[in-house]
């Protein structure tokens, strides 16, 4: 009776799910109500959990809970510290959600809304969550070893120097991507650029509590910053109202981007407790708040989309950035259905804070499904405004013209009705300059959930307060992910840089500390300002080659659980990660060659750049810009070659995999596998962490 | 009866809500360290609070903590 009751609630939960997803899918005509992405999310996660993760678990895995994990064997109270089942899911849900999931889906919105809501749903039940489930579960069973490490271990020492690169790559392109994200969003903003600029010595202020006065005491000195950055993001109303303040908080691209650099750099360099530290908790409870009240408030509000489910744009001639659907509209979702820099996380902190092996189902697959909630919201958010006032702040003005007027009427030919005189009130009442040509998607979504948020509380009054709350936890999020990145890079460029003379290996070394961080930043930096520069607006071409670099390195990690299953005997469910395999494959190869190679100057990396040469043959080109139009078809080849070499990475690992899994499945080679050996676990059945766990 | 029943389990799924909010803010995290050290090697000196959590975060923020 039990059982049928179970079946017939869980049959309801599928045909709710079913329904909701049809609906979006099918329906035409009237404008969407939120509701049935938020009822689609939900009963396909609750599915996608309760059926394909315990199927992974149970069938592939076959988690063992009377093994000891490696926090358990290793328990040093630093590293492997063991820890409560949902502690560790916080931990793990905020190393893993960072501006990705929700600056992509809103450039995705180019496409509409139906393409990368079905993505954002199907990519993490199907792909992402798996990759980060069977991740951890291999990291778990090797000590909490790291992908790289597992994947010299696994697959081949070519493997895993492949992943180094792949990860270093990554990180480089991620950095300057999140940075042209903030410098964008920054431009002619005075409220914007003073509430953040404020949180640096909120920070340090709070760094110097944290160390001297109550070392540790994260919560109360967090509590005490939050209500500091509030603060911050109400006086900056009267920055920007105050002609003189206005003026020193105003500037342009260029001068943010050196800014961001710098900050950068004394990131890197500074002790960490004194500004990295600090300014994370701070992001940690901004983010999270800024998370549940977006849910809350799409919830309350049920915002109707204005958006079409499909665009002209899947054409590939979208003014936010260049390409056709496929492979372009997964490449640009990215961290919101899989993203390589999970497996990093599951491979890294997580696996040795782990208190049983049954915790990775929901830690693992259960933190990705949540990411990608975070995405169908972002998404949400940048469907329910009007797709003209979507166009105007996202297309960059050498597509839809320089002018207001020209702008408006553009966007207007293409179907989606825009007077200058909209863009003029709402950048008036979300208290900005202007909101023409904000690209990036940070603007965008800010106003989305600025509408969303005061629709709940305050109204048309608090627009503009809601909008820089928005915008202030974009940035300080972003930046979050922008100095803890530069640092890790440093410590990147500092390993791979002692290999070639051993000074540059020693972390505690300053010169080496200040070379290295010069490096990575100069690195980052480079392609910032070619993004800054760029007359299309920098994100056509930074993000796609961020999300080839992600996918790539999702494709590494699952190479190595092929891999690794295959090594387990698991042949008859490969399939489980060998299709997500092949379509990031398939994706990132497509998407690669066509930024490469394209006919099309929009597209193509080359081909731009041969236009630019072509122009200047032609003398089209004014003398005093000769220069300037060097530097971009520089830049165009530089981007073609780290697209290419990102290409190359994954056909050589690739091949590399293939060549492996023949010798196993032809039997000339024993399929060794490098797990731990089997230690039975010492704690009790309801036993839930050693430190603070549950009663 | 049923209502002190309720206030008991209320009460105690704020404790643990409130140990949770606490342990994944971090705070007191050298409690754990100082527990596994007097079990593995009581004759060496453990670090202080202000020691550990420096060390805690240099060596967090040395490898890939926050994703994209």
């Amino acid at each position: 009776m039990k059982s049928t009751l179970r079946f017939l609630v869980w049959l309801c939960v599928a045909i709710a799910g079913a329904g909701a997803l049809g609906g979006i899918a099918v329906h035409r005509g009237e404008p969407l109500n939120a509701t049935w992405f938020v009822v689609a999310a939900v009963c396909c996660y609750v599915v996608a959990y309760r059926l394909y993760s315990a199927f992974i678990a149970a069938k592939l895995l076959a988690l063992d809970d009377s093994r000891a994990t490696p926090a358990e064997i290793h328990d040093d109270g630093r590293d492997f510290v063991p820890t409560n089942k949902w502690v560790l899911f916080g931990h793990h849900f905020a190393a893993i959600a960072g501006p990705g999931p929700l600056v992509g889906p809103t450039l995705a919105a180019q496409f509409g809304y139906l393409p990368g809501t079905l993505w954002l749903i199907g990519g993490a039940a199907l792909a992402g969550c798996v990759q980060d489930f069977i991740i951890l579960f291999c990291s778990i069973r090797r000590d909490g070893k790291t992908l790289g490490q597992m994947a010299r271990d696994e697959v081949s020492a070519r493997g895993g120097f492949i992943a180094q690169i792949a990860v270093l790559a990554i990180m480089v392109i991620l950095l300057a991507v999140v940075a042209l994200v903030v410098v964008n969003a920054l431009k002619s903003s005075p409220w914007g650029t003073f509430t953040l600029a404020m949180t640096i010595p909120i920070a340090l202020l709070l760094g110097v509590y944290l160390r001297f006065i109550r070392p540790g005491r994260v919560l109360e000195a967090s509590l005490f910053g939050v209500a500091l950055v509030l603060f911050a993001v109400v006086a900056g109303q009267w920055v920007a109202e105050s002609p003189s303040w206005a003026q020193a908080f105003t500037f342009g691209g260029v001068s943010l981007a050196f800014v961001i650099i710098a900050y950068g750099f004394a990131a890197a360099v500074l002790p960490v407790w004194l500004l990295l530290a600090p300014r994370d908790y701070l992001s940690a409870f901004i983010k999270t708040g800024a998370i549940l009240s977006l849910a809350a408030g799409i919830l309350f509000v049920r915002p109707h989309m204005m958006m079409p489910p499909l665009t002209r744009f899947i054409d590939g001639t979208g003014p936010v950035f260049a390409g056709k659907i496929f492979p372009f509209c997964f490449i640009t979702i990215a961290c919101g259905a899989i993203s390589g820099f999970h497996s990093l996380i599951s491979s890294g902190t997580t696996p040795k804070m782990i208190l049983r092996e049954s915790h990775a189902r929901s830690i693992g697959y259960g933190a990705m499904l949540l990411e990608s909630f975070v995405g169908v919201m972002a998404m949400v958010a940048a469907c329910a405004m009007p797709p003209g006032v979507y166009f105007a702040i996202n297309s960059p003005p050498s597509i839809v013209g320089a002018t207001p007027d020209a702008a408006a009427s553009t966007i207007s030919s293409w179907g989606y009705h825009l007077d200058a005189q909209t863009m003029i009130q709402l950048a008036h009442s979300v208290g900005e300059q202007t909101l023409w040509n904000r690209a990036g998607g940070a603007p965008s979504l800010a106003v989305g959930m600025a509408q969303i948020f005061s629709s709940t509380i305050g109204g048309e009054r608090l627009l503009s307060i809601w909008y820089h709350f928005a915008i202030m936890f974009e940035a300080l999020f972003i930046l979050t992910v922008l100095d803890a990145g530069t640092r890790v890079g440093r410590f990147m460029v500092q390993e791979l840089g002692g290999r070639l003379w051993k000074p540059l290996g020693r972390t505690g070394w300053m010169p080496g500390i200040l070379l290295s961080s010069a490096i990575i930043v100069g690195l980052w930096g480079y392609f910032l300002y070619q993004g800054v520069v760029d007359p299309l607006g920098g994100i056509n071409s930074l993000w796609p080659l961020f999300g080839i670099a992600n996918q790539l390195l999702a494709a590494v990690a699952l190479v190595v659980a092929t891999t690794i299953l295959l090594k387990m005997k698991r042949l008859r469910w490969i399939w489980v990660t060998l299709v997500p395999m092949a379509w990031l494959v398939a994706v990132t190869m497509t998407a690669s060659y066509q930024k490469i190679f394209d006919a099309s100057p929009n597209l193509g990396f080359l081909s731009k750049a041969n236009s630019l040469a072509a122009q200047i043959a032609a003398g089209q080109i004014p003398a005093a810009k000769i220069a300037e139009t060097h530097r971009l078809i520089f830049n165009q080849r530089l981007d073609a070659a780290v697209t290419g070499v990102l290409a190359l990475m994954i056909l050589v690992l690739l091949v590399e995999a293939l060549a492996q899994w023949y010798a196993i499945l032809s039997g000339r080679r024993e399929a060794v596998l490098h797990e731990a050996p089997y230690v039975a676990t010492r704690w009790a059945e309801g036993f839930s962490g050693t430190a603070h766990g549950d009663d | 009866m049923p209502m002190q029943r309720a206030a008991k389990f209320a009460k105690r799924a704020l404790r643990r809500f409130w140990r949770g909010l606490r342990e994944w803010c971090g705070v007191a995290p050298d409690e754990p360290y100082l527990r596994a050290k007097g079990r593995q090697d009581a004759g060496h000196s453990a670090l202080s609070a202000e020691e550990f959590y420096v060390e805690q975060i240099n060596r967090r923020y040395s490898r890939p903590n926050r994703c994209c």
